[in-house]
């Protein structure tokens, strides 16, 4: 087989990249990742490492995190090109497929490098329910029930390998999460060092929007407050 | 006549005129109104009034012109087939009876032959109430000739009466395009009269938006010596080819036959009705409908027939 | 003269209990000349979708081959297939792409939707959406058609009486409009199969 050096590279990159993990569960996703940054100076309030892409959308990375920005202004942008012509946001495999082209792309043209950042994609969509992907600078892309990328992913894999179930519910995720982030942990767990966000499985009812309104987003952030209670539990 | 100066003015004379005009009014309105025949006595021919602006022809055109505006309030009937052709049997008339607004069909009973007299017919292409009102006009002096020479008015007359007749309004906005057709000492007898003033004698005419469709049809099976039956079958399947091609064509045909002791009327045809199943039994119809697609059902390239 | 109504024809939608109707009438002409008695102005976009485009003949050929490109690549794409909503919305920005060169069409749209859910929209040439909750007119006939159907229409009407209105509307209405009629076609979409049916109407 073939050695592509520079994926190889950018592969190196993601591994030494802070961990950030999915989790499918019954009834949505959760993914999660460290937030550490380089010192105690930084005011990490502005740094964002769990990004919403659209609505129903969320996505986090490891690696490097200026390609990771780029890629989300493109994600972002794909998906509101997409709800120009459908009038609605894309499915989670279509958005995807958009950023991995995108990541492809930077494989094969002259002039760039490889995107330093795998990352997880988490969504929800009415043809597929909630649905987690995972995508390489390689641009290849694979959909997990629970994945782990960046420095502690192999641990962090095992780890969930045990624990995870089929009907797990989203808060049992959402701790087990936690759980397998301490695993490699270094430094204090806290709200400030923690980003999580959910996908959560909207009602019939809540899926046709009121007259002039707009659908409730199925995937969101959670809180400071939220993250701290979890932490607390 | 009326005018605000005149109905105001101080002086006596002016007055008396102006009340004077005002008791002629009264009098030709009594027979119905002032531009219809009740003041046929006075003058000889109606007299109309015309609107008191510096340009009346283009003030007319102004409010009838629907190819430049579609909303003017005065429509003037374009859509329309009529034939008629001379054959040793007599004169075959036919025409369709739809009537158009812009692209609205806004009837499908339209008399479109006009019966002057027991022996003068008259077709109706281009104003219907422009048709109607000369042609029934024509009537009238057809009648006066009657009385005053006693003896029938030849075609070539009455058409030529006609056609004189609107050429004195030429450029004001009539609009007509006519077959008269009669039968006279001469024989059959057809002219071609329209409102431009062009007077044609001839064997065959057709006029109106479906003309052309009509053409093809007459010119095909068109022979002097067709029975009368022939003659009649050749009209009616005109008039549907018209009815059935032209958007602004169609609904019923009104066919006459017109014979040395006057014109018949034959009949009335639905088009759809002879599309499908033809004008029934009736001499000198092949039996059947006239539809293309009914006639060569299964012989085409697609769904051709299928060999047992 | 309009190039809208150059071509003639015209297209209904109408509602029903589960189940939605569309039809046409045949004519292709070239102003009054009627050309053809067999133009089809309703394509099948999938199962469960129609789409009426009456307007400039070679407009409606033209889209016809750009929606089926559009919807077969969302199709391989998506991995499913187009949704009625969707499908509208996607009628509507492939008309405004040309806002200022536009198709001269005013599309028709009628499917089920998820659950049976009965869809009906229209559009005009630059692709401004309106979805009514009873019936969708367009064509040279549109105005007829919107009387007749203010008439005949009626809430949850079953297969065969929703078959019913939306012929009689769609006949009564071209029989008078010069530019409409000469044959038509009837597709009733019910949750099971697709009723098609071609009416014997006036020929002139």
């Amino acid at each position: 087989m073939t050695r592509l050096v520079q994926i190889e590279h950018a592969l190196a990159a993601v591994s030494s990249g802070t961990t950030s993990l999915g989790i499918k569960a019954s009834n949505g996703i959760v993914i999660a990742t460290e937030k550490k940054s380089s010192s105690i100076l930084v005011d990490d309030s502005m740094i964002e490492k769990v990004s919403i892409i659209c609505p129903n959308i969320g996505i986090v990375y490891s690696g490097m995190g200026p390609d990771f920005r780029v890629l989300v202004a493109k994600a972002r942008k794909s998906a509101q090109a997409y709800w120009k012509i459908y009038g609605e946001y894309p499915p989670t495999r279509v958005l995807t497929q958009e950023i991995a082209t995108v990541m492809q792309e930077a494989t094969q043209s002259g002039g760039v490098r490889p995107f330093g950042v795998s990352l997880l994609v988490a969504g929800y969509d009415t043809n597929r329910g909630p649905t987690l992907y995972q995508v390489d600078p390689s641009g290849s892309f694979w959909a997990w029930k629970a994945s782990a990328i960046g420095k502690n992913m192999t641990n962090a894999k095992t780890f969930l390998e045990k624990r995870y179930n089929d009907d797990i519910s989203l808060e049992d995720a959402i701790h087990t999460a936690l759980l397998t982030l301490k695993e490699g942990f270094e430094g204090q767990m806290t709200e400030k060092t923690i980003e999580i966000g959910v996908v959560t499985v909207p009602a019939a009812a809540e899926l046709v929007p009121e007259v002039g309104g707009r659908i409730k987003p199925s995937f969101r952030k959670l809180t400071e407050e939220e993250v701290r209670d979890y932490l607390a539990l | 006549m009326n005018s605000i100066a005149s109905r105001f003015a101080s002086t006596s004379a002016s007055a008396a005129i102006s009340r004077d005009e005002e008791e002629n009014q009264v009098a030709a309105s009594m027979w119905g109104s002032t531009g219809g025949f009740g003041n046929l006595g006075q003058v000889g021919i109606p007299s109309f009034e015309i609107p008191r602006v510096p340009d009346p022809t283009n003030f007319l055109r102004m409010h009838t012109d629907d190819r430049n505006d579609p909303s003017c309030r005065i429509k003037i009937q374009h859509g329309t087939t009529t034939l008629a052709f001379r054959f040793q049997g007599g004169i075959i008339v036919a025409v369709d009876s739809r009537a158009t607004a812009g692209s609205y069909i806004a009837s499908g009973t339209v008399k479109k032959v006009i019966e002057i007299n027991k022996y003068l017919l008259g077709t109706m292409a281009g104003g219907a109430a422009d048709c109607q009102y000369w042609e029934t006009y024509l009537g009238i002096q057809c009648r006066l000739h009657e009385l005053r020479n006693r003896e029938r008015i030849s075609v070539a007359a009455a058409s030529k009466y006609l056609s004189n007749l609107v050429y004195g309004y030429k450029g004001m906005g009539l609009s007509m395009g006519t077959m008269i057709a009669g039968w006279d000492k001469t024989g059959p007898a057809l002219f071609y009269v329209d409102s431009d003033g062009q007077r044609l004698k001839g064997d065959l005419f057709s006029v109106g938006s479906g003309s052309t469709f009509a053409y093809g049809v007459l010119d095909a099976g068109y022979r002097w010596d067709l029975s009368e039956e022939e003659a009649q079958e050749l009209g009616r399947r005109a008039i549907y080819a018209a009815g059935h091609r032209d958007a602004f064509s169609g609904n019923t045909v009104n066919l006459y036959h017109v014979k040395e002791d006057g014109w018949k009327f034959i009949g009335n045809y639905d088009v759809t009705t002879l599309h499908y199943e033809g004008p029934g039994n009736v001499p000198g119809a092949v039996p059947g409908g006239y539809g293309y697609d009914v006639r060569t059902e299964g012989l085409h390239s697609r769904g051709a027939a299928t060999v047992a | 003269m309009s190039i809208m109504s150059y071509n003639g024809g015209s297209v209904v939608a109408m509602v029903g209990k589960n189940c939605v109707a569309i039809a046409s009438d045949l004519r292709l002409g070239s102003q009054a000349l009627t050309v053809a008695t067999d133009f089809q102005k309703i394509f099948p976009v999938t199962d469960r979708i129609f789409l009426g485009l009456p307007g400039l003949a070679t407009d409606v050929l033209t889209l016809k081959e750009r929606f089926r490109f559009r919807v077969n690549m969302y199709t391989i794409k998506e991995e499913r297939e187009i949704e009625p909503e969707t499908f509208a919305h996607l009628v509507s920005s492939t008309l405004y792409e040309r806002r200022f060169g536009p198709y001269f069409v005013e599309p028709v749209i009628a499917g089920l939707g998820k659950d049976n859910k009965p869809f009906i929209a229209a559009t005009d040439l630059i692709g401004c959406l309106t979805l009514p909750k009873d019936f969708a007119v367009s064509g040279t006939a549109s105005d007829k058609m919107f009387g007749v159907a203010e008439g005949l229409w009626e809430p949850d009407l079953e297969p065969e009486d929703l078959f019913e209105t939306i012929s009689q509307t769609l006949m009564n209405a071209v029989d008078r409009d010069a530019y409409s009629g000469w044959g038509a076609i009837v597709h009733v979409i019910t949750p099971d199969k697709v009723i098609t049916r071609t009416l014997k109407s006036r020929m002139d």
